[in-house]
């Protein structure tokens, strides 16, 4: 596909750049902390990729991965519940908030903007009441710590996390009649009905398994920064989507791929983490994100001429 | 009174809260808590007419929270230059001329799908305008910002009949001048009104350079109720925005929806806050509400049938 060859392209000379420019860019620990640094829009990014290729949205993941932070710090400092039991209930709290999006969209059939515009304030806001906005957990156990800050090997601990994840949702967008018929309804909903697509049911599931990541990613975030506060994964939600998109993934649906969210995921991560290492000021990045993500969208209109406005 | 269901319903609900409010509540109907409601919400308004306008076209404009921080920047720095107020008003509004005509034109003149290329402008001016800051907020302001020199009470007075204004004036040209009956068109069917002799794509563009100026213009009645101006004002502003106007009954989908009802959604959103307050509830229950608000007005459109 031309546009990930392209962006490819983009990565490699973004390496070359900041190999010269900045201090100690190109080592084993700097790629390890690309990685620690990105896990968590990492996850929240593939999963909205199928999210996206449905045609749909969800603006809510940032705000959902701090109500998941926020009721494991709960569990675990204040209820004074084991752990595990508390990452499952970060994690099934996900799943609850994914399931009253998928509910909202599917089947009350409310755009997919306007339900997780909605979700995005109720669940920060959730998670604001619930600590009053201002309490904050931490003093986790250094055995959980270990996951966002703890390395195996050259590989930080988050690493097995994310490539598990990706694997299977490339599996599953790219190996399965599942994820077929999740383009299909992207290219043509009604088209996907009437070939006997269970519409309803898939464009449910995408979204409780965006909140299923977001739940996951909620504990790496914790873990990485070790504490759980009700601003947690502020703008994370726009990263992700831009990674998405930058990847190649048509924000109308139909077209697109994991393999390209995580190009447009390293294409972030390596541009902030350079430009860090180049002295560069931070905001720098957003620039140039923003420059990316316009080109990437005019160059795919130009080269595939597509006109689905 | 079909045709208006929506918007009846929102008024419906806002009156109900408002007798909640005189039941429960009655310290909230004071004069000044009114009018600092009133004020509030006066900037939402501005920007809630320019963005249901761009909703109507089928467009979404999410940049307006940068663009917002970045006109009210230019207010203060002119002003600080010792441009008097009316000018540097003007120039803010200049600024968000010229950053409505940028996403314009990506969207209307390249095509690009208007919830990226606002995404890209969002993240773009935003860090541009926190780069070339520095983060420092504009200070040692001209005694003359703050309430354009007119005092507290002229001031907020002025704030809310200005935006008023705006919203009757734009309220009354979409419905009778043929720019605004090109808005709803554009809307429904982009093809059928190029056939029919419009231009969809100039439409777009001037609904994007509206907004911008509207912004400009919210920026400015926000900016003077203070002494300095912050360079991280606007955060999360145009997520208000766009839940007032869709509250308010205008559809995502384009085409349909009213100023009429913008308003009622707008009046809505901004009495929530405070009077959750007054009704005895913490403050930090504040966002979770407006996320009910919008997710049980949409839930019920829903039910009851309407098209989204």
């Amino acid at each position: 596909m031309t546009h990930e060859r392209v962006l490819a392209a983009c990565l490699g000379l973004e390496i070359v750049l900041f190999t010269i420019i900045g201090s100690n860019f190109l080592t084993l620990a700097n790629a390890g902390e690309i990685v620690r640094a990105s896990a968590e829009v990492g996850l929240l990014a593939i999963a909205l990729t199928p999210v996206i290729l449905t045609g749909g949205i969800d603006l809510s993941v940032g705000s959902l991965l701090a109500l998941c932070a926020v009721v494991f710090g709960i569990a675990s400092r204040e209820a004074g519940w084991p752990i595990a039991l508390a990452a499952v209930a970060a994690i099934a709290t996900g799943v609850a908030a994914g399931s009253l999006n998928a509910a909202l969209v599917s089947r009350l059939g409310v755009p997919p903007l306007i339900v997780t515009l909605g979700t995005f304030s109720l669940f920060r806001g959730l998670a604001e009441a619930a600590t009053a906005g201002v309490r904050n957990y931490s003093n986790f156990p250094a055995g959980f710590l270990f996951l966002g800050q703890g390395t195996i090997g050259f590989f930080p601990a988050q690493a097995p996390v994310l490539v598990m994840v990706a694997v299977g949702f490339w599996l599953l967008v790219h190996r399965t009649t599942v994820g077929r018929t999740l383009m299909a309804i992207g290219f043509s909903t009604d088209g996907a009905r009437y070939a006997g697509v269970p519409v309803g049911r898939r464009v449910g599931a995408v979204y409780v398994l965006s909140g299923l990541c977001a739940g996951v990613a909620s504990l790496l975030y914790v873990a990485r920064l070790g504490q759980a506060k009700a601003d947690a994964g502020t703008g994370f939600e726009l990263m992700a989507i831009t990674a998405v998109v930058l990847g190649g993934t048509s924000i109308f649906g139909g077209r697109g791929s994991v393999g390209g969210t995580l190009l447009g995921l390293a294409t972030l991560a390596v541009l902030q983490n350079g430009l860090r290492l180049a002295d560069l000021p931070a905001e720098l990045a957003g620039v140039v994100t923003a420059a990316l993500l316009l080109a990437a969208l005019g160059a795919n209109r130009l080269f595939e001429g597509r006109n689905r406005g | 009174m079909m045709t208006h269901r929506r918007e009846l319903s929102v008024a419906a609900a806002y009156a109900a809260l408002l007798a909640a409010l005189w039941f429960i509540a009655p310290s909230f109907f004071q004069p000044a808590n009114l009018r600092d409601v009133l004020v509030a919400a006066a900037p939402l308004l501005v920007a809630g007419v320019g963005m249901t306008l761009v909703i109507l076209t089928r467009q979404i404009d999410i940049s307006i929270g940068s663009q917002f921080a970045i006109c009210a920047v230019v207010a203060g720095l002119l002003a600080k230059d010792g441009l008097a107020m009316p000018i540097a008003a003007a120039g803010a509004v200049a600024a968000g001329v010229a950053l409505g005509a940028l996403n314009g034109a990506l969207v209307a003149a390249i095509g690009l799908p208007s919830i990226v290329v606002t995404l890209a402008t969002m993240v773009g001016l935003r860090e541009a305008l926190r780069w070339t800051t520095g983060g420092e907020w504009v200070q040692d302001l001209p005694a003359g910002f703050q309430w354009i020199g007119l005092g507290q009470s002229a001031g907020r007075a002025g704030i809310v009949v200005a935006a008023a204004i705006v919203w009757a004036v734009v309220a009354w040209a979409l419905r009778h001048v043929a720019a605004g009956r090109a808005v709803y068109a554009t809307g429904s069917d982009a093809e059928a009104a190029r056939l029919a002799g419009m231009r969809p794509r100039l439409v777009v563009f001037g609904v994007f350079v509206l907004m911008g100026a509207l912004t400009g213009l919210a920026a400015v009645l926000s900016a003077i109720q203070f002494i300095d101006v912050q360079t991280n004002a606007g955060a999360g502003f145009e997520l208000r925005v766009i839940a007032a106007v869709v509250v308010g009954g205008t559809s995502i989908a384009g085409g349909r929806g009213s100023l009429a009802g913008s308003l009622v959604g707008v009046l809505l959103l901004a009495t929530a806050g405070p009077a959750l307050v007054f009704l005895g509830a913490e403050a930090h229950w504040d966002r979770a509400l407006q996320g009910a608000i919008v997710l049980a007005a949409v839930a019920i459109d829903s039910v009851r049938g309407a098209r989204l």
